[in-house]
């Protein structure tokens, strides 16, 4: 019974194992240092495959709890535990870190160190999923996005953006869109959100009597609505920063273009999840009356954000920035469907965050796999490539066929629990741009396949394009399997997502927000 | 009927097709080797025609609606947690149009066995593995149990029309042509993913029996799909380059099958359009306008497709024209007499450019000797299009005009009939001009293809030469009555189309008179060349979508953006103003303490005080 006692904290302790057995040795290179990384990703997409299996729906509520004191003076513990939420994003974040390594198997530079920085980043991901306490909540937070700078830093690629617009000056103290500028940028931003968390959360703290940080304690507590009105505001910000909320989503684009292949996938793959997560379940279950105030604005940012991403996305001529700033628009999604409030809404909230994180790894998977090749992401200079890797154009139209939310696939269901959700609250007109941005979506997407794969070519200077091979192709059949899977037997996980849902929407509904209007 | 129930045979119709794709897609190599993969294919293709017959039999004797559904998607609202369901529905409307899809589905594969034997083997493959995959999706909407369902088919049988238009994806303007084939629809699409949201918070389900007060925002934005979907003015842009696609899939799904699910969708919800008298006023004029419009434009094409195509838009008019005065028989049974014939037309046509390997008329002429089977099929489609007596567009025709008169929709009934004229006098056009006259030079040696190409047309002929007469059996299946009558409406259609053959043949018979005629249809010639409502498209899409999605993302990188720069700029300026401070002079720093505990001094003794 061991293994299921502890089954959460092996869990996130799996690729963090990996990563000091990576730094206790030094000659561990190539291929077996991969092979290291591999298995600890691997374990813990094991152990939430295992949480996924053991999870009891008839139960609900938390299980596989673990509890240890940490700081007994401040009520900190360690306490880990699992609900329907965290058993889908568990599967999620196992996904994509396994095949991310899959994907960055053809890394030669370092390989050791980064994926030592890797590793500990994705442990922060799963303890962010798992935790019930909220200091060691921000800690995990914290430990999932600070690697993100080293790792763009060292191992990014350089960009260019034209110095023009008003504020054309700032060009001469930095080289906007290289890497360093995208790292720095993207930790920086992230930091300012993280600073307003912080205070946000030592706030909740005393003002819930400030004897524990543990989520059963912040979550009844009664707060004054004066402070649940601003700290609501900071959570927003903070979190949502990291969830590309407009308008503070703009290290985003920069920085996913920038970062490596693996880093991207993870990144826009899950990190971005643990932005809206934050909104959602620190934000909105903890501070209902902020959230029953702020939801109308939250709800119309989300929508500007579908829209404006989606925009953003056809005007891109580089490859990576195209796929970037389709996330800031299906983040928008995300947001949505939180804030309507309604058991749809936020089914399809969490939903999308699985959906969309497949989807867009898939997308930087094959983008990192194209540059890999063509050392391009010029869209314009492309033309032809499906000639010579027939395989990578195909699965990329599958994943803009997700995207754009072709029924049979994982974008639809999540997309559509999201507009139906959007339909039953008290902003039915939030549907009707969400649904214009699937549609943009269609143009921009499959615009940029067309203009990268088909037609007559390949363009000059990509004779030598080869298609995907070894573990690239275990990394991108896998993602596509996922969406196929979550987009045609959606209770898979939707029924996780369900349970946690029915047990937590009433937490914020209860106290006067007035989601759901009930129509005849 | 005694082996299988009716849901096993519903079941093999639906998921046969659906295995063929899987392993066509899965299993490359199979794919790659071209013919196995098409022998496949036309497997899968035949059990579902063999399926469809069954039920199709079974249907006429006259069974019980057969419904079965399993849970697919948790839905919890205000009142609890409940699941969406997909699933079967067998009636005589899914069952007639299932038997109808898979009739010409299987033409269509028997056909491009000949048609696209030139193609490389991996190509082939692929070609039959999208075809299975069509057929899968159609099924899919033609047996949906709900509206949702039907959506989903929907979607589907669109993704499948971009990759057949765009099979030749070498090509850029293929290429192009799929993906505004995808925009269009995709665009319409969103009238009818709006409505079932719609739909389902006012109604809890996707129910097309449902009563609503919403019944008429709910129509309206499905008709905006359906408009999409079956090419209705100014929608029907995307129909003709469509035609860029191999012939054979012209013929499945822009002339037979998938143009016509938006049809389908009106038959099958009829029960909520019926509740909304705007949305059928609306329809009636949409779709009498696009069938004058498509029609008029038909007559001036210069590609044997083209003419096809708008007379595609031209029919898929008639039909919504009729849906929406009420003529429920009349829009169904052309659907169906014109899925047949209108293939029958695009696979000869389809015949006729493989021999000249070209799709101008003026390349082709004297053909009806040297291909007699091809040919004299392709006159038994057009005589059918045309409403010659007997064949079955008469018929179905003659119900649909009948229905506006007792619906008292005199002006769309006059531009019907108009069209009617049009309709006879393009398709004469296109025999006389292809099929007799002096052969050009393109044609010498043009010869009949092998069997594989000549069969399907002869099956489609025999259908659409006497479908006609089974219009009471097919009315029996929608629950309908039928009874031939030939009124003044149809007295007059008639005599108009016979006099629609007869300038045709005047002007482009070997006489070629009336060349004054001619000229008066120069300017529409100009028109339709010009391609104005395209235009207005591409401007909208040039100038307004990528214009505000170019400003968008200016505006993002240079001023939302722009500001945090700026934020990051005036902190390391900041920084360098305050780096002289720290000037390294001991003298400077015991100042600043001193300056400072004198500040905090009389700081304290201000709050003391």
């Amino acid at each position: 019974m061991f293994w299921h006692a502890h089954l959460l904290s092996l869990t996130v302790a799996a690729p963090f194992v990996a990563a000091l057995v990576l730094l206790a040795a030094p000659d561990l290179k190539g291929a077996a240092a991969k092979t290291v990384a591999l298995v600890g990703a691997a374990a813990s997409f094991a152990g939430a495959i295992a949480v996924w299996a053991s999870y009891d729906l008839s139960q609900g509520g938390l299980q596989l709890v673990e509890q240890y004191a940490l700081v007994p003076a401040y009520g900190i513990s360690l306490h880990l535990a699992v609900d329907g939420w965290g058993v889908a994003l568990l599967l999620l974040t196992g996904v994509i870190i396994t095949t991310g390594v899959l994907a960055t198997w053809t890394l030669e530079v370092r390989e050791r160190e980064f994926l030592v920085l890797l590793l500990v980043l994705v442990s922060g991901v799963y303890g962010v999923f798992v935790s019930q306490d909220l200091f060691v909540f921000f800690l995990f937070y914290e430990i999932a996005v600070l690697p993100m700078y080293l790792l763009i830093g060292i191992w990014g690629s350089e960009g260019e953006v034209e110095a023009k617009g008003p504020f054309a000056f700032v060009w001469r103290r930095f080289k906007v869109g290289g890497r360093e500028y995208a790292a720095m940028k993207l930790t920086l931003m992230l930091l300012a959100g993280s600073a307003a968390i912080l205070v946000a959360i030592v706030a909740m703290f005393f003002a819930a009597g400030g004897t524990s940080f543990g989520f059963d304690t912040l979550q009844g507590a009664a707060y004054p609505r004066s402070m649940q009105l601003w700290a609501f505001v900071l959570l927003w910000f903070g979190f949502g920063s990291l969830g590309g909320v407009f308008p503070f989503h703009t290290w985003s684009p920069d920085g996913h273009a920038a970062a490596p292949t693996a880093v991207s996938m993870l990144h826009a793959g899950v990190l971005m999840k643990l932005g809206a997560f934050g909104v959602i379940r620190v934000g909105m279950m903890m501070l209902p009356d902020g959230a029953a105030y702020w939801v109308p604005y939250v709800g119309a940012v989300a929508v500007l954000n579908i829209v404006w991403g989606a925009m953003s996305a056809l005007a891109q001529k580089d490859l990576k920035y195209i796929i970037a700033y389709s996330s800031v628009s299906h983040m928008g999604v995300v947001m949505l469907g939180a804030a309507t409030l309604t058991q749809d809404g936020w089914n399809g909230a969490i939903y999308q965050m699985v959906a969309h994180g497949m989807m867009t790894g898939l997308f930087f998977a094959l983008v990192g796999l194209v540059y890999h090749r063509a050392h391009s992401r010029w869209v314009p200079g492309m033309g032809g490539f499906a000639k010579r890797m027939p395989g990578v154009a195909t699965f990329f139209v599958l994943a803009g066929l997700s995207s754009l939310g072709l029924p049979g696939l994982a974008g639809f269901v999540a997309e559509f629990l999201v507009f139906l959700g959007a339909w039953q609250s008290d902003h039915a007109w939030w549907a009707v741009p969400g649904i214009i941005g699937a549609f943009v979506t269609a143009v921009y997407v499959l615009r940029v396949g067309r203009d990268v794969f088909f037609g007559e070519g390949p363009a000059e200077g990509f004779e030598e394009l080869s298609d995907a091979k070894g573990t690239e192709w275990a990394a991108i059949v896998a993602l596509a399997a996922c969406l196929v899977l979550l987009g045609v037997y959606p209770n898979l996980v939707l029924e996780f997502i369900h349970q946690a849902t029915t047990e937590y929407l009433p937490l914020v509904l209860g106290s006067g927000a007035t989601g759901v209007a009930v129509l005849p | 009927m005694d082996t299988l129930t009716p849901l096993q045979w519903a079941s093999l119709a639906l998921f046969g097709p659906l295995v063929v794709a899987l392993v066509l897609g899965v299993v490359w190599p199979l794919r790659k080797a071209g013919g196995p993969a098409a022998g496949l294919s036309l497997l899968g293709a035949t059990v579902n025609l063999a399926a469809a017959s069954v039920l199709f039999v079974g249907w006429l004797g006259g069974a019980d609606t057969v419904r079965a559904t399993l849970p697919w998607l948790i839905h919890g609202g205000p009142e609890g947690a409940s699941m969406i369901e997909l699933g079967l529905h067998l009636d005589g409307i899914s069952v007639s149009m299932l038997w109808v899809v898979a009739i010409v589905a299987f033409c269509v594969q028997v056909f491009s066995l000949g048609y696209l034997s030139d193609e490389p083997k991996a190509g082939f493959g692929r070609y039959f593995t999208w075809q299975s995959l069509f057929l899968f999706s159609m099924n899919s909407l033609v047996l949906a149990p709900n509206l949702l369902q039907l959506f989903m088919g929907w979607e589907l049988v669109g993704l499948c029309s971009y990759l057949l238009i765009g099979f030749w994806f070498k090509k850029p303007s293929a290429a192009r042509a799929a993906l505004k084939a995808f925009w269009v629809t995709k665009f319409a699409d969103m009238g009818l993913l709006l409505g079932l949201i719609v739909l389902f918070v006012h109604t809890g389900g996707f129910e097309w029996t449902a009563t609503t007060a919403a019944a008429g925002t709910v129509t309206l934005l499905f008709f905006l799909a359906v408009m999409g979907k079956s090419a209705q003015f100014p929608l029907h842009i995307w129909l003709p380059d469509a035609m860029e696609g191999p012939t054979p899939v012209s013929a499945l799904l822009h002339a037979a099958t998938m143009v016509a699910a938006g049809v389908f969708l009106v038959v099958r919800a009829q029960p909520l359009f019926a509740q909304a008298p705007l949305t059928g006023e609306v329809m009636t004029w949409v779709g009498a306008f696009t069938a004058l419009f498509a029609a008029s434009v038909a007559v001036v094409q210069t590609d044997i497709k083209k003419v096809l195509a708008y007379s595609t838009c031209s029919q898929l008019g008639y039909m919504i024209a009729a849906l929406g005065s009420g003529a429920v028989l009349g829009g169904y049974f052309h659907l169906t007499t014109h899925a047949f014939f209108k293939a029958l037309l695009f696979l000869a046509a389809g015949g006729l450019i493989h021999a000249v390997h070209s799709n101008e008329l003026s390349h082709m002429g004297g053909l009806l000797k040297r291909l007699p089977v091809t040919g004299w099929t392709f006159i038994i489609g057009a005589l059918a299009l045309a409403g010659f007596p007997g064949f079955s567009g008469f018929f179905s025709k003659d119900l649909i005009l009948e229905g506006l008169f007792d619906a008292g929709a005199y002006g769309p009934l006059a531009m019907l009939l108009i069209g009617a004229f049009l309709t006879a006098f393009y398709m004469g056009r296109v025999v006389f001009m292809a099929l007799l006259g002096p052969p050009s030079e393109h044609a010498e040696h043009a010869h009949e293809a092998g069997g594989a190409m000549t069969l399907p047309l002869v099956l489609l002929a025999t259908l659409a030469l006497g479908l006609g007469f089974f219009a009471g059996p097919m009315a029996r299946l929608y629950g309908l009555t039928y009874h031939f009558h030939l009124g003044a409406v149809g007295i007059t259609a008639t005599a108009l189309g016979l006099a629609g053959i007869g300038t045709a043949w005047i002007m482009f018979g070997p006489k070629q008179g009336l060349q004054g005629l001619a000229a008066a249809f120069a300017p529409l010639g100009r028109v339709a060349r010009s391609g104005a409502v395209d235009k207005g498209f591409a401007l909208a899409y040039r100038q307004a979508l990528l214009g505000l999605g170019a400003g968008v993302a200016w505006v993002d990188r240079y001023i939302v953006d722009g500001l945090i720069n700026v934020m990051g700029y005036a902190s390391l300026a900041f920084g360098d103003r305050l780096r002289a401070v720290q000037t390294g002079n001991v003298r400077d720093y015991v100042y600043a303490v001193v300056a400072g505990l004198l500040l905090l001094g009389a700081f304290g003794a201000i709050v003391q005080g």
